[in-house]
């Protein structure tokens, strides 16, 4: 290891979408019930704004997940 | 000059102890308990019937159905072979053992000491009081070669330099080549290909045995031309034992209690001196003639606390493939002074940290430098997680 590794990186995720961004499948797995959903907006003074959808979802596997959209590129990541 | 002294057979000597009407029989040294199932020496009579030293047990019952194994004595030989080295030190030889049996010597610093070669070698006999071969050349390779030659009660001295070794050499067969183990596969390719002795060795292109054999190749050329590296002499050592008879075959925590025993005992013997161990072997002496059993323990920092050596010896007495009536603990090498003795004051939390630290270093060593890593909080209260915490190297 060089320097500092980052904790916690996000990790690109496989999700379909309803049309409200509500989670439907998480890498193939069916959505069950979502626990919570947040948005978070950062850096919105400089040249590199960081906003994201956050969503705490449960699938029908039980595994307790927490993906965000980045709303300013339209991609999925997975996060712990 | 190289001086080597060969006594052939050692091992099975050592092994056969008393019993040397043994010797005249065709025996072999059975294999070591847990190891591979090849036997060691052989003796004489077992050679006449084609079985050699490591050989598959097997095979050789096959070669010779009389053929009687005796039990090997691995703390037998390493004391007697240790006695040996240090008489041979005693008359100021600075050694080099290659293995039980087998010991090189440089007699230049002994010449005027002892008038000679011939002078040196009668002190070597006489100080070793045990039949033995002697060999004397300008390398080493070839003081073994004329060891291996030489009889008994002759010596056989090659004088002058590197080429009058080589000279020698030249008519002996490469099979001599065994003696050095990184070329112990060496000899059966030769002798495929036709090169029987090491003069025919030594008459071949050193680029063409790099380009077949590598670097073995170059180092048989060397060697088979009269050359050899220089004698790395052991550094004088101190034999410091304890020993304690069983009064009844003993095992399991019988055998702590008394692994226990001979750990204080060596801790609180004046000639330590306060020095820490570094390195200690445990020996035992097995029941019903069963040979003796040996077992080396490099401790992993030198130690002189008696709680943590039987925490580091007590699972190797479970290795013992039988009940011991005689067990002992000797002294390998000595470390440093002990200094970690705790003071009246010490912050435990210190002692802790720095045991820590220990650990780590030794992680680091054994897996890298990421073995042993830290979370670092950076900003915990961000809403970002990536930004909350980095891992760092662990600085104790």
């Amino acid at each position: 290891m060089t320097g500092p590794r980052r904790l916690a990186t996000p990790r690109r995720v496989t999700v379909s979408a309803a049309r409200d961004g509500c989670p439907v499948t998480v890498d193939g797995r069916t959505v069950d019930a979502v626990r919570e959903s947040w948005l978070v907006e950062d850096r919105w003074w400089s040249e590199r704004p960081l906003r994201r959808r956050y969503w705490e979802v449960v699938t029908t596997c039980g595994r307790d997940e927490i993906v965000f959209h980045d709303l300013q590129k339209g991609r999925w990541w997975r996060q712990r | 000059m190289i001086a080597c002294v060969l006594i052939p057979r050692f091992q099975l000597t050592v092994a056969a102890g008393d019993r040397t009407e043994l010797m005249q029989q065709p025996v072999a040294l059975a294999p070591e308990p847990g190891g591979t199932q090849q036997i060691g020496e052989v003796s004489l009579s077992a050679e006449a019937f084609g079985v050699h030293p490591g050989m598959r047990l097997g095979e050789a019952l096959a070669r010779c159905p009389r053929l009687s194994l005796i039990p090997p004595d691995p703390a037998g030989v390493a004391d007697f072979w240790e006695r040996l080295l240090v008489r041979l030190e005693s008359m100021g030889a600075a050694v080099e053992p290659e293995r039980p049996g087998l010991v090189c010597f440089d007699v230049r610093g002994l010449l005027r000491l002892y008038g000679g070669v011939e002078g040196v070698l009668a002190a070597t006999r006489r100080g070793l009081r045990v039949p033995a071969r002697y060999g004397v050349a300008p390398s080493r390779f070839a003081a073994v070669a004329a060891a291996t030659r030489a009889r008994v009660r002759r010596p056989l001295i090659v004088p002058g330099g590197r080429k009058e070794a080589g000279d020698f050499l030249a008519p002996l067969p490469v099979a001599l080549l065994r003696a050095r183990p990184a070329l112990a596969d060496l000899p059966v390719a030769l002798e495929r290909l036709g090169v029987g002795t090491l003069g025919e060795l030594a008459a071949l292109a050193p680029a063409a045995l790099a380009d077949r054999f590598g670097t073995a190749g170059l180092h048989a050329h060397e060697l088979a031309g009269g050359g050899d590296g220089a004698l790395r002499p052991r550094p004088a050592r101190e034999f410091l034992r304890e020993g304690l008879e069983l009064p009844e075959a003993a095992s399991g925590s019988q055998l702590e209690q008394a692994l226990g025993l001979l750990i204080d005992r060596l801790l609180a013997r004046r000639e330590r001196r306060g020095r820490t161990l570094r390195a200690v072997v445990l020996s035992a002496v097995l029941v019903e003639q069963g040979g003796t059993w040996r077992e080396q323990v490099v401790f992993r920092e030198a130690l002189a606390d008696p709680a943590r050596m039987r925490i580091v010896l007590a699972p190797r007495l479970a290795l013992m493939p039988a009940p011991a009536q005689q067990l002992r603990l000797a002294v390998e090498r000595f470390g440093p002074h002990a200094n970690d003795q705790p003071g009246l004051l010490d912050d435990p939390v210190a002692a802790r940290m720095g045991r820590l630290r220990e650990a780590i270093r030794q992680a680091r060593a054994a897996a890298g430098p990421d073995a042993a890593l830290r979370v670092l909080e950076v900003d915990p209260e961000s809403r970002v997680p990536e930004r909350r915490a980095v891992l760092t190297p662990f600085e104790g």
